[in-house]
C-alpha cells in the first residue's frame, strides 16, 4: 500500500465523516452552524434537470447563465437563515422534519490540493399534517482547508427531477 | 348575449364569491373547453426556437403543444398528438429536428406539422389515405414583443386585440428595446393549488407586507433593499390597480431616473441598474414615448387567463393543482451584470425555492382546499375591498381603482371568467376597445 493510497484512503474517511455531520446539522436544524461549512465565496448551484434526448445530453443540466432553481452566494444562503429567524417565514413555520441520507461518496484530490467529492442523497422532507417531498440527486462539492478545516467552496446539486413535484423547495440540500 | 346566464359566481355588489369553482370537477372540465379552449394562451418566447427546425414543447391548459420554427421561420403551435391513434410525437423539453416520428406507428410530421410519411401508405392503406387532411392539429399563433400566444378558437379576436390598452401597460417592462428580449427558462414545480388563485394574487398587494414580511426583513438586514412596510404599500399617491380586458395590472408613477427593476437590485449592484436606466431612457423614450418611458413603472400583473407575473405560467392540472412555469426575460442588448442580477433575483425570490414565493404556496393551497368542505361553501370569499371604487380615468386606459390596494381586479378577474364561460361562443364575449395613445415606435412586432 503507497503513501497516497493510506491518504486518499483517509480523506474519504474524513470527507465522509464531515458529510454525516453536515446532515445531522441540516436535520437538527441548526442553520448557523450549518452554514460554518462553506468558505466566504461559497457558490451554492442548484442548475435545472431538462428532459432531452439522448443526442442533446449535453444540454441535459442546465449550464451556468441559464436559468437556475438557486444560484446562491453566502450572503444569499445568510438571507434565507435570517429568514426563518423572523418566526414569520411561513413555507417553514412550522418547520419542515428533514432526513438528508447522503451516500456513495467519491473523493479525487485536486493538484491545487483541494478535493473534489462527489455523493449522491435523498432528502425526506415532511410538512405540517400530511405533505412530503422526497428528493434524490446528487451533489458535486469543492472543498478546501480553511484554518485546518475542511469547507465547501462550490457545491452544485443536481436533482434527479424535470417537473419538481414539490409544493416548495424551501430545504437545503 | 346568452339567454340564461348559467355561472352567477362573484356578486359585484358585496364582493361575495362562489367558493365552488376552485374544486368542482365539472367547472374545470368547462373551463378547460370554455377558456383554455378559447382565449389567447401565453406559450413560449420566439427566442427560445432561435433557428430554423428548432422546437420548445409546451402546454394550453393541460393541452401538450409543440412550439415550432419551421423550415421557412413560420411559427406554429401544435397538438402533441398524432393524428393516427393519439400518441405525443414529442417527449423531450426541446430540441432541433426537421420532423417527428411517432415512435407508435412511425407516422412522421415535418416541423410545419405536415403529414410527411405513413409506413405502408401503398400496401396497407392502398394508397387510400388522405395525408393533406392528417397534419398535426394547428393553433393560431400570434406574438407580442417576441412572447408567443395561441389559441385553439378561429373565431377570436387578433392578439393586438385581446391584449388590448393591456399592452399600453406591457410595453414598460417588455418592449423597451430596439434589440428585443431573451427568455431563460423554464423551471417547473408542482403547487396544489387551483389554477385561478395564483392568478388573482398577482393584483393582491395587500398580502405582500404579510405573507413576505420575512424575506422583507432579510433583504433589508441582508442586502440593504429598503423595507416595503404596511403604511408605505398602503399609500396610493404614485401607484396604480387597473383591470382592461380581462387583464389585471399595477404599475407606478416614479422619476425618469429609478430603475425599472424590483427583484434582482441591491444596494451593492444598484449602481448598475441606476446606469442602465440613464443609458437606455432615450432608445426606450423614442419606442414608448415621453410619458411611459420617463413616468411609469410595471408592478404585478397577470394575462387572462393564465400568465402571471411578468413571463410566468399557472398550467391547470385539476382543480387542486397547478403546474407553474417560471421563466426570466431580460433584455438582449442588457450588459452582462443587468442580466446577472436579474437571473438571480427573480430566481431567488420567485421560483420553486425563491424566498418570496415559498411563504405563498401554503395560503395559496388553504384558500383552495377550504372550498372542498361544503360547510365552509356556505361562507363565500369576501372580495370586497374598494367596490365603488373604481373606473375610467382621464390618463391611465382601464378601470381604475382609486386605491393601489384594492380587490376591484379581482372582483373583474372573476367577471372575466364568468364572460368566458357563459358565452356560447367568441361572439357573447365582450372585447374593450383600444383606446390609448400608444405613443413612440414600438409596435406589437417591432
Amino acid at each position: 500500500m503507497t503513501i497516497s493510497e493510506v491518504s486518499t484512503k483517509d480523506l474519504w474517511y474524513d470527507i465522509n465523516h464531515f458529510y454525516i455531520q453536515e446532515a445531522w446539522l441540516l436535520d437538527e436544524r441548526k442553520f448557523k452552524q450549518w452554514l460554518n461549512i462553506f468558505t466566504e465565496d461559497v457558490f451554492y448551484f442548484i442548475p435545472r434537470r431538462k428532459n432531452v434526448y439522448r443526442k442533446d445530453l449535453s444540454r441535459e443540466i442546465t449550464k451556468y447563465g441559464d436559468l437556475a432553481i438557486l444560484e446562491e452566494s453566502k450572503r444569499d444562503l445568510q438571507m434565507r437563515i435570517a429568514r426563518l429567524d423572523t418566526g414569520m417565514a411561513w413555507a417553514e413555520d412550522p418547520p419542515s422534519r428533514t432526513r438528508h441520507i447522503i451516500a456513495n461518496l467519491v473523493v479525487e484530490p485536486l493538484e491545487n490540493g483541494e478535493v473534489k467529492a462527489k455523493t449522491a442523497f435523498l432528502l425526506y422532507k415532511s410538512h405540517l399534517e400530511y405533505d412530503q417531498d422526497l428528493y434524490a440527486g446528487m451533489r458535486e462539492d469543492i472543498l478546501r482547508q480553511v484554518d485546518g478545516e475542511w469547507k465547501v467552496s462550490r457545491r452544485t446539486i443536481v436533482l434527479d427531477a424535470n417537473v419538481l413535484l414539490t409544493k416548495n423547495v424551501s430545504v437545503f440540500f | 348575449m346568452v339567454a340564461t346566464k348559467k355561472y352567477d359566481v362573484i356578486d359585484q355588489s358585496t364582493g361575495a364569491l362562489d367558493r365552488s369553482i376552485f374544486i368542482d370537477e365539472a367547472v374545470y372540465q368547462e373551463e378547460l373547453e370554455k377558456i383554455f379552449g378559447r382565449a389567447w394562451l401565453m406559450i413560449g418566447h420566439e427566442s427560445l426556437v432561435p433557428n430554423t427546425n428548432d422546437f420548445f414543447h409546451t402546454y394550453m391548459g393541460e393541452d401538450p403543444v409543440i412550439l415550432t420554427r419551421d423550415n421557412n421561420g413560420e411559427l406554429h403551435a401544435m397538438l402533441n398528438m398524432c393524428r393516427h391513434r393519439g400518441n405525443r410525437i414529442i417527449r423531450a423539453d426541446d430540441g432541433n429536428a426537421k420532423n417527428f416520428m411517432c415512435t407508435y406507428h412511425g407516422w412522421t410530421f415535418s416541423s410545419d406539422g405536415s403529414l410527411e410519411h405513413v409506413p405502408g401508405e401503398e400496401r396497407v392503406y392502398f394508397n387510400e389515405l388522405n395525408k393533406s387532411e392528417l397534419g398535426l392539429v394547428q393553433a393560431r399563433v400570434d406574438t407580442y414583443a417576441g412572447i408567443v400566444f395561441a389559441t385553439w378558437d378561429h373565431e377570436a379576436p387578433t392578439l393586438e386585440e385581446y391584449l388590448g390598452d393591456a399592452r399600453w401597460y406591457l410595453d414598460l417592462s417588455f418592449n423597451r428595446r430596439d434589440g428585443g428580449q431573451q427568455a431563460l427558462g423554464p423551471l417547473k414545480w408542482m403547487e396544489p393549488v387551483n389554477w385561478k388563485t395564483p392568478v388573482d394574487n398577482c393584483s393582491d398587494n395587500y398580502h405582500v407586507p404579510v405573507s413576505h414580511l420575512s424575506s422583507i426583513l432579510a433583504d433589508e438586514k441582508v442586502w440593504g433593499v429598503p423595507k416595503r412596510t404596511a403604511e408605505s404599500q398602503f399609500n396610493t399617491e404614485d401607484r396604480k390597480h387597473l383591470f382592461v380586458n380581462g387583464h389585471s395590472l399595477t404599475i407606478g408613477e416614479v422619476s425618469p431616473e429609478q430603475p425599472r427593476y424590483g427583484h434582482g437590485v441591491v444596494e451593492d449592484n444598484r449602481h448598475h441598474f441606476v446606469k442602465y436606466q440613464k443609458d437606455t431612457l432615450p432608445e426606450v423614450e423614442k419606442r414608448l414615448g415621453s410619458k411611459r418611458a420617463r413616468g411609469l413603472l410595471l408592478g404585478n400583473h397577470s394575462l387572462f387567463p393564465n400568465t402571471v407575473l411578468g413571463f410566468r405560467l399557472a398550467l391547470p392540472r385539476g382543480p387542486l393543482m397547478t403546474e407553474f412555469w417560471h421563466f426570466v426575460l431580460y433584455d438582449k442588448d442588457a450588459p452582462p451584470e443587468i442580466k446577472d442580477a436579474l437571473r438571480w433575483g427573480l430566481t431567488g425570490h420567485n421560483g420553486a425555492a425563491g424566498s418570496f414565493e415559498q411563504d405563498d404556496i401554503d395560503n395559496w393551497r388553504s384558500v383552495t382546499e377550504a372550498s372542498k368542505s361544503p360547510i365552509a361553501r356556505r361562507y363565500n370569499q369576501k372580495l370586497v375591498m374598494g367596490i365603488g371604487h373604481s373606473g375610467p380615468h382621464e390618463e391611465y386606459p382601464g378601470d381604475v381603482a382609486t386605491r393601489y390596494i384594492s380587490e376591484s381586479n379581482q372582483r373583474n378577474f372573476y367577471n372575466r371568467w364568468e364572460e368566458f364561460m357563459n358565452a356560447e361562443s367568441w361572439a357573447d364575449i365582450p372585447i374593450d376597445p383600444i383606446t390609448a395613445d400608444f405613443d413612440g415606435t414600438a409596435t406589437m412586432k417591432d
